[in-house]
């Protein structure tokens, strides 16, 4: 009997409980994964977004793993339990737009971030231009070196939407510098390992030719930097550059070794979330204090349908305040 | 056929593994010219370190008939959790520190030898097959590693650490000290003590063994500790090599650990193969890896030769097989 009492009582609390939960707008982030420590910046800065704090809606983060599939999955989830608005960062553009097609069709509005899905059903997307940042870094390298010289370039995963973008972006400031030759061009798939296994071999072959070393992300360059310290060189003399703004990266951009472009996940991280929030409550005024930090990408209303949050160059000026968001 | 063409076949198949290492340095050394200088060799050693630790630890596993699936997992669980103790960080999460880097490696091993004891247990005692256990403890591993880190990577490490990874004696990089004192052990341990006999004996026949009074279940649980305890070390190797420890660091590593045993011609199904076989076959891995670099060969192409290699071998060892 007190068996039955208490499974009435839980019944009843969890009753209870979806009906105060319904109260608030239910927000779904589906995230591609949560291992690295660019999404997990990201996650972190959702989850103290002002909105969310003051427990104004109720957000859920997703871990997708890597997998596509577990993302549809999380999706057919979302929609069952009736989500207000879902915020999508896919692992692949592709299979990411079927999820979105598929929430679309239940009416729930669906915004991207950080990595784009191949359709015209995102109500708005909140991201960084990586053409841009590819053409930043290797302008940065290319002014660092005279224009002239050789350099290499270590790729992200061959096929995926970052690492094609940052190569056009490399490959156009590259154009502007005839001179400068590329030696060697290979993938270490954002690996920190595989970049300085690489970068040990392309200095077996080439040695003190190489003046630069385009990493399309921070995790490679300071692969880079591992392989030139232990081949008894120095990082200094060479011109290094990667993106993201990483820990490791910032401290290494502080030591002098390389130089980094900081993409602001958690301003993309805010922003959608306040876009997710402005679909729920069409009266709702965006509370993040990215909008006035980043007074290049006007809020507009909510309406706009691509939201570009700036890159911003890690230099020895800024180095520490960012240092000082990590802790 | 003819008593010589039976005696090269019986060379290719004895020394074939030497051959083809030997003659995939002497193309290099024609194509490259960059390929036997001192450096490049040194580099090959160091960046074959860490697979040839890994792949010796799973030749002990792999000679008792069992695999260990787990040790890219437990490389990144152990590199995190030693590099918690050995980091000047201020988000490190273990407090006071950073620790004698000696403190550090024993956490280490201590983790590597943990999840072996896991896996070895469940395998030994409840007799749960070796890959069901080890791919739970690859799974596990992976999700502690996550959990201890935040996900997050651990950087900043003390100069003392890193010397495992960075530092030299005479010259020559400590990570291929350290693949050759593995080595040593492993080679001394399986070819000259009765621990070592009973290791092919409960491979080569397990009910013989039992049957004779070995301590099978011993000698089947203390594989894995010994692959946990290497994996631990390739870890910490890692780590110091890349200046930081990252929760996703290792995946796929047990691949070429079983690829490099396989090539060397261990047999999967136990009892038979020599840990001299793994070691020239991690270093065939890595020297064709290096060749193929110093080449400007893709890295896709590197996969797809790897495979065929790994095949190949495998095939050569099923026809040494159906002489005997």
């Amino acid at each position: 009997m007190t068996k039955r009492t208490l499974m009435l009582a839980t019944a009843m609390s969890l009753v209870a409980g979806a009906g105060m939960a319904q109260d608030k707008p239910k927000i779904g982030a589906a995230l591609y994964g949560l291992n690295a420590e660019f999404m997990q910046l990201w996650a972190a800065a959702a989850e103290a977004h002002p909105a969310v704090q003051q427990g104004l809606v109720e957000l859920t983060i997703f871990d997708g793993r890597y997998d596509a599939l577990v993302q549809q999955e999380q999706f057919e989830t979302m929609i069952t339990e009736g989500y207000d608005a879902i915020i999508f960062a896919p692992i692949d553009a592709e299979a990411g737009a079927a999820a979105v097609e598929a929430a679309v069709a239940a009416g729930i509005p669906v915004f991207g971030t950080n990595t784009m899905a191949n359709t015209d059903k995102l109500s708005s997307y909140v991201g960084s231009d990586d053409v841009q940042s590819g053409y930043m870094e290797a302008k940065y390298l290319l002014d660092k070196i005279g224009c002239t010289g050789n350099v290499v370039i270590i790729e992200g995963p061959l096929g995926q939407s970052a690492q094609i973008q940052r190569l056009e972006g490399n490959q156009k400031a590259l154009a502007e510098c005839p001179d400068v030759k590329v030696l060697e061009q290979q993938t270490a798939n954002w690996s920190r390992a595989e970049a300085q296994t690489l970068m040990e071999n392309w200095l077996t072959v080439h040695g003190d030719a190489i003046n630069g070393v385009i990493g399309q992300n921070d995790e490679m360059a300071l692969g880079a930097i591992e392989a030139i310290k232990a081949a008894g060189m120095d990082p200094k003399s060479f011109a290094i550059v990667g993106i993201d703004g990483v820990t490791d990266a910032l401290l290494a951009v502080k030591a002098g070794d390389m130089a980094s472009i900081l993409q602001d996940g958690g301003a993309q991280a805010q922003g959608s979330v306040d876009l997710a929030i402005k679909a729920a409550m069409p009266e709702y005024e965006p509370m993040s204090p990215i909008w006035a930090q980043y007074t290049e990408m006007p809020w507009n209303g909510g309406t706009d349908k691509m939201y570009m949050v700036p890159w911003t160059p890690v230099t020895l000026e800024n180095v520490d305040a960012l240092l000082a968001t990590r802790q | 056929m003819t008593t010589t063409t039976q005696n090269i076949g019986q060379i290719l198949q004895r020394y074939g593994i030497f051959i083809a290492l030997a003659v995939m340095c002497l193309t290099l050394a024609v194509i490259s010219e960059n390929f036997l200088s001192t450096r490049n060799i040194l580099n090959v050693l160091r960046q074959t370190s860490i697979n040839g630790i890994l792949a010796i630890g799973m030749t002990f596993v792999i000679l008792t008939r069992g695999i260990d699936l787990s040790v890219g997992s437990v490389v990144a669980f152990a590199g995190l959790v030693a590099t918690s103790l050995a980091t000047t960080a201020t988000t490190g999460m273990v407090g006071n520190g950073p620790y004698p880097a000696l403190l550090a490696i024993a956490a280490g091993l201590s983790v590597g030898m943990a999840c072996g004891a896991v896996s070895g247990v469940i395998v030994s005692r409840f007799h749960v097959p070796a890959f069901v256990a080890t791919l739970g403890m690859l799974s596990a591993a992976r999700g502690l590693a996550l959990i201890y880190s935040g996900g997050r990577p651990i950087p900043s490490l003390t100069e003392e650490f890193r010397w495992i990874g960075t530092g030299s004696v005479w010259g020559i990089p400590v990570p291929i000290f350290l693949l050759i004192g593995t080595f040593a052990v492993a080679h001394f341990v399986l070819t000259q003590t009765r621990f070592g006999r009973h290791i092919y004996a409960v491979g080569g026949n397990p009910h013989a063994a039992k049957v004779s009074g070995l301590p099978v279940r011993g000698i089947r649980f203390s594989v894995y500790v010994i692959a946990g305890a290497l994996a631990g070390l390739a870890g910490m190797i890692l780590a110091a090599r890349t200046g930081s420890a990252l929760p996703q660091a290792g995946i796929a590593y047990e691949l070429d650990a079983i690829a490099a045993v396989v090539i060397g011609g261990t047999s999967l199904a136990g009892g038979v193969g020599r840990v001299t076989g793994t070691l020239i076959g991690a270093l065939l891995i890595g020297v064709m890896n290096n060749g193929l670099d110093l080449m400007g060969v893709e890295s896709y192409y590197q996969q797809v030769i790897k495979g065929v290699l790994i095949v190949a071998a495998v095939m050569l060892d099923q026809s040494k097989n159906k002489q005997d």
